[in-house]
């Protein structure tokens, strides 16, 4: 095993199997939705983010992060090939909307904002995936110093439906996961460029409760191999003054009750021996068993409120479309659920 | 003024907000009312430090009139920072008779034997509260007025609330306070939280309580006015029940300010449904931290709503009962 190769091991997302007539049809219902975990280690089906495939520079710039995420429509007439004109585009851009109203300084802020547009390689996990767009805005406190990035985001598309990515006009490119952190106003002033330039659109991405849940169980399932340390739920119930409840549970633990309400229902499809599936039915029974575990204490029913975020040693979601990674093991698999729900929200 | 009576009034300037300066400086005397008018409360805090230093210079002030102001400006303001309940238990025959002065001379005495160097302060308020600020030293060195220890307690009471104690210094003052006080030992009240007044006026019950009464508030008179349909009666009486019950555990009215409540379970997880986890011989580990702004209002909320089934149990109504807000939870316990 070569040092510079990190595997993802067991939990591996090699596949997401979407229904394509219910994507089609309004009433979509995320709940069936089946995730297939392959547990073999062959090398055809094993995710490998090696040094080949994504920079340590820019897993670096992925991981740790927390990163705020919205939907994008997609981009009309975008050419990876022209990214050092976006750059340019997107520097004057952003300079000349900041000096609104200001006096023009000769030869100043035209150079405070050198925009970069490049392409993070690696993540384009199939053939119809694009491959993803980073666009960092550094900022020069002074010329001597090193540049700080203020502003970083990037647009992708990881194991998107291919049936839906095939269906596009060939002048249209998908990359429909918007990832941004840094300055609200830097935000607005990105979005409103690529809006402008690209005739596209973008809205919030909120991590809906069934993500939440989805994404408990799944980080919770990754306890059998790395360690999750707890697993940490933040509920909010609506009363006056609203009231938070923080159900924080050992990993060990809640590994137990997940395994157990994977056994019950074992028995129904037993398919190959390398493969498992998750049926949301069971994500649901694990959270009943959480909640009423904590019923049985405290006689307050969860279901009441709202689940708002989720968290464990390896990353955190919370409703309001904020996402955070610890670990680059499991980048992929998040984010291809992350690219699933854009693809579901977008108005299309 | 030496250096480290001005470090300590610049910092101490930096603490208090700009709102509240003027205010603090005039409970304070120590500046004359003429030199208190020169400050121009306008400018930027910074300058007002300046000036204020300057001021403080001229009338020759000390370390002990600055560490006055920072007790004036925490005794009025005693809601920051984190405040830890210890209660006094074992009383002597003569703990009841304690005074205050009494109290006073043998507190400063008692923490002096067990430590070189320190500088105690203790004022009364006006609501009976007995006010101690520590500044620890030791042997070789000064005391250090940058991190002084607080100190409230109500002499016929035996709660005694503390703020910024380090673990060095806890056995010291917590045997001064035992010794001075006239008992035997002292314990954690399991009760902390920022809001110093919530936490007095959850133990000390200075707040409105409904006993439970056998025949409830006279509904039934007012119930001519609701439609005759027997669901809406029910679901009418069965609200008034909730609300009730919910008074009683809580109580009615304002409420203290408590804002958490952590509970450490370490029971094991029995549910029916599931078997291989109700077989299991280890307890279910994980904690649970209930957080508002105010924290009894949401739980009385709860139960008024339905969201938390009435009768409300023991573990939520302890909080208001017991007057803590931390707890660990065994099968002992739950059972029990």
């Amino acid at each position: 095993m070569k040092p510079d190769m990190f595997y993802s091991r067991g939990l591996q997302l090699s596949k997401i199997k979407v229904f394509v007539a219910a994507i089609m049809a309004p009433g979509f219902h995320f709940d069936r939705w089946f995730c297939l975990f392959r547990k073999s280690w062959s090398d055809d089906h094993t995710l490998l983010i090696s040094k080949e495939k994504v920079k340590p520079e820019h897993l670096e710039l992925l991981v740790k992060t927390e990163w705020q995420l919205s939907y994008v429509t997609p981009l009309y007439q975008f050419r990876h090939t022209q990214l050092k004109s976006y750059s340019r585009q997107l520097s004057a851009f952003i300079a000349a909307e900041k000096q609104e109203g200001l006096a023009v300084e000769v030869g100043g802020l035209q150079n405070t904002f050198k925009v970069s547009f490049s392409v993070l390689q690696g993540l384009a996990e199939t053939s119809d995936d694009p491959e993803t767009v980073l666009i960092q805005v550094p900022m020069f406190a002074r010329q001597e110093d090193p540049p700080k990035t203020v502003w970083c985001g990037w647009l992708s598309c990881i194991n998107g439906n291919p049936e839906y990515l095939q269906s596009l006009p060939k002048d249209f490119t998908c990359l429909p996961l918007f990832c941004s952190k840094g300055a609200e106003d830097l935000s607005s002033l990105v979005k409103s460029w690529l809006q402008r330039t690209f005739d596209c659109c973008f809205g919030p991405l909120d991590i809906n409760q069934t993500t939440l849940q989805w994404l408990a169980a799944l980080w919770t399932n990754c306890h059998m191999e790395t360690n999750i340390q707890n697993l940490k739920m933040i509920w909010t119930l609506p009363v006056l003054p609203p009231l938070q409840v923080t159900y924080t549970v050992d990993s060990d633990d809640v590994l137990d009750l997940w395994r157990s309400t994977r056994e019950s229902s074992a028995e129904k499809s037993r398919e190959a021996e390398d493969e498992v599936c998750i049926d949301f039915s069971e994500v649901t029974r694990f959270m009943q068993g959480l909640m009423s575990h904590f019923y049985r204490h405290f006689r307050v029913d969860l279901s009441a409120g709202e689940l708002n975020q989720v968290s464990s040693a390896l990353g955190s979601a919370k409703v309001n479309g904020k996402i955070k990674i610890s670990s680059s093991r499991y980048l992929i698999s998040i984010f291809s659920l992350l690219t699933e729900c854009a693809l579901l929200k977008m108005p299309i | 003024m030496d250096n480290s009576a001005k470090h300590l009034l610049q910092r101490l300037v930096r603490r208090i907000p700009a709102s509240m300066l003027k205010s603090t400086l005039d409970k304070w005397e120590r500046l004359t009312a003429e030199k208190r008018k020169s400050l121009d409360f306008t400018q930027s805090k910074w300058i007002i430090t300046q000036e204020l230093v300057a001021l403080c210079e001229k009338s020759e002030l000390t370390v002990k009139h600055i560490t006055e102001l920072e007790m004036i400006y925490i005794t009025e303001n005693p809601n920051q920072g984190m405040w830890h309940t210890f209660q006094l238990v074992e009383p002597e025959d003569d703990a009841h008779s304690v005074e205050l002065m009494q109290f006073k001379e043998q507190f400063k005495s008692h923490l002096r034997e067990l430590q070189r160097n320190v500088s105690v302060k203790i004022k009364k308020h006006t609501d009976q509260a007995v006010w101690i600020r520590v500044a620890w030293g030791d042997g070789l060195s000064s005391p250090n007025h940058l991190k002084a220890t607080y100190v409230v307690l109500y002499l016929q009471t035996p709660y005694v609330f503390v703020n910024a104690l380090s673990s060095k210094h806890k056995p010291l003052l917590l045997q001064a306070l035992t010794l001075s006080t006239r008992h035997q030992q002292i314990k954690a009240a399991n009760l902390s939280g920022q809001k110093l007044t919530a936490l007095r006026d959850l133990l000390m019950r200075q707040y409105q309580q409904v006993f439970p009464t056998k025949y409830p508030s006279p509904l039934a008179e007012s119930d001519q006015s609701i439609s005759k349909l027997r669901v809406e009666k029910v679901q009418a009486e069965a609200s008034a029940n909730r609300h009730r019950m919910a008074g009683e555990t809580f109580g009615d009215g304002m409420l203290p300010a408590l804002q958490s409540a952590v509970f450490k379970l370490e029971t094991k997880f029995k549910d029916p449904t599931n078997e291989a986890m109700t077989q299991r011989d280890e307890p279910f580990i994980c904690s649970v931290k209930f957080s508002s702004s105010n924290l009894l209002e949401s739980l009385r909320h709860c139960a008024s709503s339905g969201i938390a089934s009435t009768p409300v149990t023991p573990m939520l109504s302890s909080i208001p009962l017991k007057g803590r807000n931390y707890f660990v939870i065994t099968d002992n316990v739950l059972t029990a």
